[in-house]
């Protein structure tokens, strides 16, 4: 038997549906579009889920194939792979999409490596490729400054994308599709894992995927000070600051700053940076901004190019200067 | 207790070069130095030996080259280390490699614990360890910033996206560990000198008694097609000149397009 459809792993986390779940299923839909197939949502959450399953409905899926158990409300690794596992080998989609979430990061591998298929982490784009409908699937390379198309040869081709890749699915109120409730054996609910107890992070999140204004540095701010700097920046502008991952292990941010592969992937109005050459690795991370401004002493770096606005400067100059700039227009605009 | 710890060899950023036909890595072209995040792996490992006797084993998958590092893995703290290397391993995936370090897990074994950093430098996947338990049939939790025996069993606190949750584990379990969970140690000395003159133990596909279908290229089901350098054009500005002037204009420019 052939495998066909598109499928989608859709996350339940906090009571709902992880936002994810929509961007994948925009994504799925438009892949089973043109491959003329169905798009699926694989979907375990507590009884309770059955309204979120409609909503996956309404933003494109064709079915959801439904696990319902209470005790879902909490991941665990080895059921979720177990019954994910069986779930896949039913219906046998052609392509598998999971969201590259804790759970998600935690689940995809470990259902591959018990089907022994390809996996392809943290994607970008998908391609179809037309003579054997294979889905090409893109991501930075490793280590050098170059993009991988990758194919899988088993399947389903299965991949993971970051939270905020692609747009969300459109809600159509009218949309129709069939929830198709899947058995789940007690027996199949024995867990190694116990979960004890759950704590949401305190402090101030740093919320990169929702910033409107960003404010990057890489190793070229030359030290932790004057990356410490960008914060006031970030303050006057309203907005956020993010890192490269070698400045984060440099220590100068924690990763929760970090952008690109292993990092958030944002979309914001303006995006500045700071120091950093635009690796492709970080680079990804920034989608559509509505303006890419870059600062740095080499015109060739490769923000120089990608950015809207390229500013040729040493940021030791430059970055006091704005701060102290916008501070001024602060003043006039309070006064005024 | 025994515990094995998964050390990668990675190229030295800027090192590397890609095969211009297979569009693999040429790894033999690279500096190689310990995957940053395998230290904290290994630390954790060396920590639950001081704690309860554990006897911690480094393996590393990688070419002869990469055997220095495996005595670095010894001077922090490892108590044995072995090199699984073969051309036969080349070209490896994700999927590949975690069969390798499966079946090193159990000819070397038995283990209670096997321990991976969190992520590599070069491939950044992540999945090695998860893919690795399921070869084992073992559970597996990723992104663990603490973990202790407690009743025969595993405690560990992993991030989550939001937060962190508390979980008990049934052993053996594959875990990985979050980066700047423990400040891995520098080398010791003594321990450098101890090792310095001795060979690496290198162990083969059939010494591991791997099966030749499920490692290296042919093990691996994904491929990769192509490389290339993404290119960058559009409208741009320019700006340049002394920092003051430049400051004043991108201010300006930011004014006309409403951003502040």
């Amino acid at each position: 038997m052939t495998h066909k459809g598109v499928g989608i792993f859709a996350e339940w986390t906090d009571g709902g549906l992880h936002p994810v779940a929509l961007e994948l299923l925009s994504e799925a839909r438009r892949l089973a579009d043109e491959l003329g197939t169905e798009a699926v949502a694989f979907f375990l959450s507590p009884p309770e889920g059955e309204e979120a399953a409609r909503v996956l409905i309404r933003h494109g899926a064709d079915r959801v194939i439904w696990a319902a158990k209470g005790s879902f409300s909490r991941f665990l690794d080895d059921v979720f792979t177990r019954l994910l596992v069986r779930m896949l080998e039913a219906e046998r989609p052609e392509i598998m999409l999971f969201p590259a979430t804790a759970r998600g990061q935690a689940l995809a591998p470990r259902v591959a490596g018990k089907m022994r298929l390809g996996l392809t982490a943290h994607c970008i784009a998908f391609e179809i490729r037309p003579e054997d409908r294979a889905l090409v699937q893109i991501r930075p390379s490793f280590g050098e400054n170059v993009m991988a198309k990758i194919v899988s040869l088993t399947k389903p081709q299965m991949a993971t994308v970051r939270p905020g890749v692609f747009p969300k699915a459109k809600e159509d109120p009218n949309r129709e599709g069939e929830i198709v409730p899947f058995e789940v054996p007690e027996e199949e609910l024995q867990s190694a894992l116990e979960v004890v107890s759950k704590r949401k992070r305190a402090g101030r999140r740093v919320d990169l995927s929702q910033a409107k204004v960003i404010v990057a540095g890489g190793r070229g701010l030359g030290n932790k000070e004057l990356f410490s700097r960008l914060f006031e920046l970030a303050d006057l502008l309203e907005g956020a600051v993010g890192a490269t991952r070698p400045v984060c292990h440099l220590g100068w941010v924690s990763e929760d700053h970090m952008i690109g592969v292993s990092g958030h992937t944002v979309s914001p109005r303006l995006y500045l940076a700071f120091g950093l050459s635009g690796a492709i690795h970080h680079l990804v991370g920034v989608r559509n901004p509505g303006l890419m401004v870059a600062v740095n002493t080499d015109p060739e770096a490769p923000i120089m190019k990608k950015a809207d606005v390229a500013v040729e400067g040493d940021v030791r100059e430059i970055i006091p200067l704005l701060i102290e700039r916008l501070k001024n227009l602060k003043g006039e605009g309070d006064e005024a | 207790m025994r515990v094995m710890v998964c050390l990668k060899p990675v190229p030295e950023p800027g090192s590397v070069k890609v095969d211009p036909e297979t569009h693999t890595l040429k790894r033999e072209s690279a500096t190689l130095i310990l995957n940053p995040a395998d230290r904290f792996a290994l630390e954790a490992a060396v920590r639950l030996k001081e704690k309860t006797g554990a006897e911690v084993v480094g393996v590393m998958m990688g070419p002869p080259n990469a055997a220095p590092l495996l005595k670095e893995a010894y001077a922090c703290g490892a108590d044995q280390v072995f090199l699984l290397s073969d051309r036969a391993f080349a070209g490896a995936d994700t999927l590949a490699t975690s069969y390798v370090l499966a079946r090193a897990a159990q000819k070397l074994g038995p283990f209670e614990l096997v321990l991976c950093g969190k992520v590599s430098l070069d491939g950044e996947t992540a999945q090695v360890g998860p893919e690795l338990a399921a070869w084992l049939d073992w559970p597996s939790v990723i992104w663990v910033k603490s973990l202790a025996l407690e009743d025969g069993r595993l405690k560990v606190a992993r991030l989550t996206d939001d937060g962190e949750e508390e979980v008990l584990v049934r052993l053996p379990a594959v875990v990985t560990v979050e980066p700047e969970s423990v400040d891995p140690r520098p080398p010791s000395l003594k321990r450098l000198l101890e090792i310095m003159d001795r060979e690496i133990p290198l162990l083969s596909a059939a010494d591991l008694g791997a099966d030749e279908a499920l490692i290296g290229l042919s093990g691996s089901p994904t491929r990769v097609l192509d490389v290339y350098t993404p290119t960058y054009e559009g409208k741009k500005e320019f700006l340049a000149g002394p920092a003051e002037e430049v400051v004043n204009r991108l201010v300006s420019l930011l004014k006309e397009r409403g951003l502040i």
